[in-house]
């Protein structure tokens, strides 16, 4: 396959990675008119400025860009290629995505993934197989706190200007925590939600707190931050017979810390000599290999013209729905209030 | 690959409790001494790394040599594996009658041994979304687990074979090669008298993609480590092999297979190394480890759980799967 590979940034520079080594890629092709032409690892592979795109000769797309392009290259890709691998978010607005969605559904049997990697995580796999009939009952309730601290140069990155990036923290890592939430519990509805911009005055918000209720009424409590000075993700899924806790994220720094799942079992002054602290056991996992099976699945969805198993248009519109109706609630020009 | 943690706490006396143990041990000396009196091969190459073993010291006479590379330890003699196979299980047979220790703490030793084990092998096939496979067990017969196995509702078919059988007898019909979707092999590698000939022969018999259920002493783990061969539980032929941590990852890892799991989930590692010093007051210790044996429960508990969470206890498990 001949990819082209839009934005050469840090995702593009992974998903390269990726590429370079997987056995259905040919060629890569990478279009990023800031780049310097002399950058290591390129291999002769960057567009020249002023060149035409090669699209008869390319196969799948990838968009890796900041938000603001993103709607109109996945557009591009889709009417010019057919199969595109969009990163998160879906474009900076609900209008972006239904843009995107407007295309995708006037190219037929084209393939459109997301990048949504975080149900691909080892951890995130493990609880979800633990529960309902794997052994732990349904779900009762979930929480998921995600954050990162900024550090000295957040307030010049794109990611937190809304000219650029159309949200803040809650769009940019927070989409993946709304992600997760609805891979274990399905569609959500927003009952209520607080967003903060208080320490980095970007104008987007630094801290996300929201309430959501699935279709069958179970809660969920996700908090997206940008001010929380030890990196955190921490997903806690609570279960009629048990409980599971997802701490750290395998990541390229290693700074949200070992990822492991706490996995504990429901047990009353029958079965353990003290109630409330059950037996647990702590499972650690050492290798991500959640960027290899997007790509991988993306490549495959392609190559037997099939329909892609994870990251697609219905997740990423749920995923768009409850950030839609988050800002909405929260009026972002006042972004401490809420209605 | 992900490795497990559990803050499951019981006692040694309630699974094999070291003052117990002394006649089932004497009587485990005497059959490995009987089988070795009618011929012995002696072991020179290491099945993890196939360096050259070297001398390393004694179990009441009988010679252990280990690995310079992996560090596992092996009985120096061995004998013909048929006479090894008898006196294993001669050995099975004495654990499961009335006079050993064991049969005064078999609800206890489900509790903490066995039950959790099923728990493993269930988790493990949720997360593999691996449902109702045909298993073998491998083990000395009688078996202690196969009727829990059966009765547990995991397994389509469970099939327990002698451990020491497994090389020599062909597939069946029945069972034809490739025909079981996992084996389970509880310290099976501790035992036999060619552990790399029997994971070849149970690799035959396993489906492409197929699951090994491995648990082993093994001689990286505390315990094992702090006692070298003083070590009370060591001793064959029950642990007529054992291997480190590295080495049991490259024994596999060499027979075909993937590692998925590699656990040190052991609880007594602390509490083993303080019944010998109570048993042998004039144990040789370094500061540090009379300081560890003389800290508060709480201070060794943390001790415990962080030699589980570095693979550093001595009670190991793996999960392996066959390569295509």
């Amino acid at each position: 396959m001949n990819c082209l590979l839009f934005g050469y940034g840090y995702m593009g520079r992974i998903r390269h990675r990726i590429l370079r080594t997987h056995p259905d890629v040919k060629m890569i092709t990478i279009v990023d008119p800031a780049l310097d032409p002399a950058t290591e690892g390129l291999d002769g592979s960057l567009l020249s400025p002023g060149e035409q795109v090669p699209w008869r000769e390319v196969d799948a797309v990838f968009v890796c860009t900041p938000n603001n392009v993103t709607a109109n290259l996945c557009i591009e890709g889709l009417t010019q290629c057919g199969h595109v691998f969009c990163e998160k978010p879906p474009g900076r607005s609900w209008e972006d995505f239904c843009r995107i969605a407007e295309a995708a559904e006037s190219v037929p049997r084209h393939t459109l993934v997301f990048g949504f990697n975080h149900r691909l995580h080892p951890a995130v796999q493990a609880a979800n197989a633990m529960i309902g009939k794997g052994g732990l009952g349904d779900i009762l309730y979930i929480k998921g706190t995600y954050g990162k601290s900024g550090g000295t140069r957040y307030r010049e990155s794109w990611r937190n200007d809304r000219r650029i990036s159309g949200g803040g923290i809650l769009l940019d890592q927070g989409i993946h925590m709304v992600d997760l939430l609805q891979l274990f519990l399905g569609p959500l509805t927003v009952t209520d939600a607080v967003l903060t911009d208080s320490f980095w005055n970007c104008g987007v918000e630094d801290n996300a707190f929201v309430l959501l209720r699935s279709e069958q009424g179970v809660p969920a409590f996700l908090h997206s931050s940008a001010t929380l000075w030890k990196h955190t993700f921490r997903l806690e899924i609570g279960c009629r017979d048990g409980y599971l806790m997802v701490n750290g994220l395998l990541s390229q720094t290693g700074s949200y810390g070992r990822e492991e799942l706490v996995i504990g079992k429901r047990q009353f002054e029958d079965e353990a000599l003290a109630l409330g602290n059950p037996r647990e056991e702590i499972v650690y996992f050492d290798r991500d290999e959640s960027w290899d099976k997007e790509i991988d699945e993306f490549l495959a969805a392609v190559k037997e013209r099939r329909s892609p198993t994870h990251g697609t248009l219905e997740d990423a519109r749920r995923a768009m729905q409850v950030i839609r109706d988050v800002y909405a609630l929260t009026e972002r020009p006042g972004l401490s209030r809420r209605r | 690959m992900r490795s497990i943690q559990t803050t499951i706490v019981f006692p040694l006396s309630s699974v094999k409790p070291l003052d117990g143990q002394q006649r089932y041990r004497e009587r485990c000396l005497a059959e490995a001494r009987k089988a070795l009196r009618r011929g012995v091969q002696w072991r020179r190459e290491c099945p993890a790394c196939a360096l050259t073993l070297e001398a390393f010291g004694d179990v009441e006479g009988l010679d252990y040599v280990r690995c310079p590379g992996c560090g596992s330890l092996f009985l120096a003699p061995m004998a013909a594996a048929s006479d090894w196979a008898l006196a294993l299980k001669e050995v099975t047979r004495y654990r499961q009658s009335k006079d050993a220790f064991h049969a005064g703490i078999t609800q206890s030793r489900y509790e903490n041994v066995l039950a959790p084990k099923l728990d493993w092998i269930q988790s493990t096939l949720r997360l593999q979304q691996v449902s109702q496979p045909r298993l073998l067990e491998v083990a000395t017969p009688p078996s202690d687990v196969e009727e829990l196995l059966e009765e547990s509702g995991l397994f389509s078919e469970v099939v327990a074979i002698d451990e020491m059988d497994l090389v020599a007898a062909p597939a069946t019909p029945e069972h034809p090669a490739g025909f079981f979707d996992g084996v389970l092999m509880l310290e099976s590698l501790d035992r036999v008298s060619d552990p790399a000939a029997l994971l070849r022969a149970l690799s035959s018999r396993l489906v492409a993609g197929g699951l090994l259920f491995v648990t082993a002493l093994v001689s990286s783990g505390f315990d094992v480590a702090v006692l070298g061969l003083r070590n009370l539980y060591l001793y064959p032929p029950d642990r007529a092999n054992c291997f480190s941590r590295r080495g049991l990852e490259l024994l596999l890892t060499r027979a075909g297979f993937t590692l998925l799991e590699v656990s040190t989930p052991g609880v007594l590692d602390v509490e083993i190394v303080q019944a010998h010093l109570r048993q042998i007051p004039s144990l040789i210790l370094s500061g540090f480890e009379r300081q560890l044996l003389a800290a508060t429960a709480e201070t060794q508990a943390a001790f415990q759980a962080f030699l589980q969470q570095h693979g550093m206890s001595s009670f190991a498990r793996v999960v392996a799967r066959k390569r295509p």
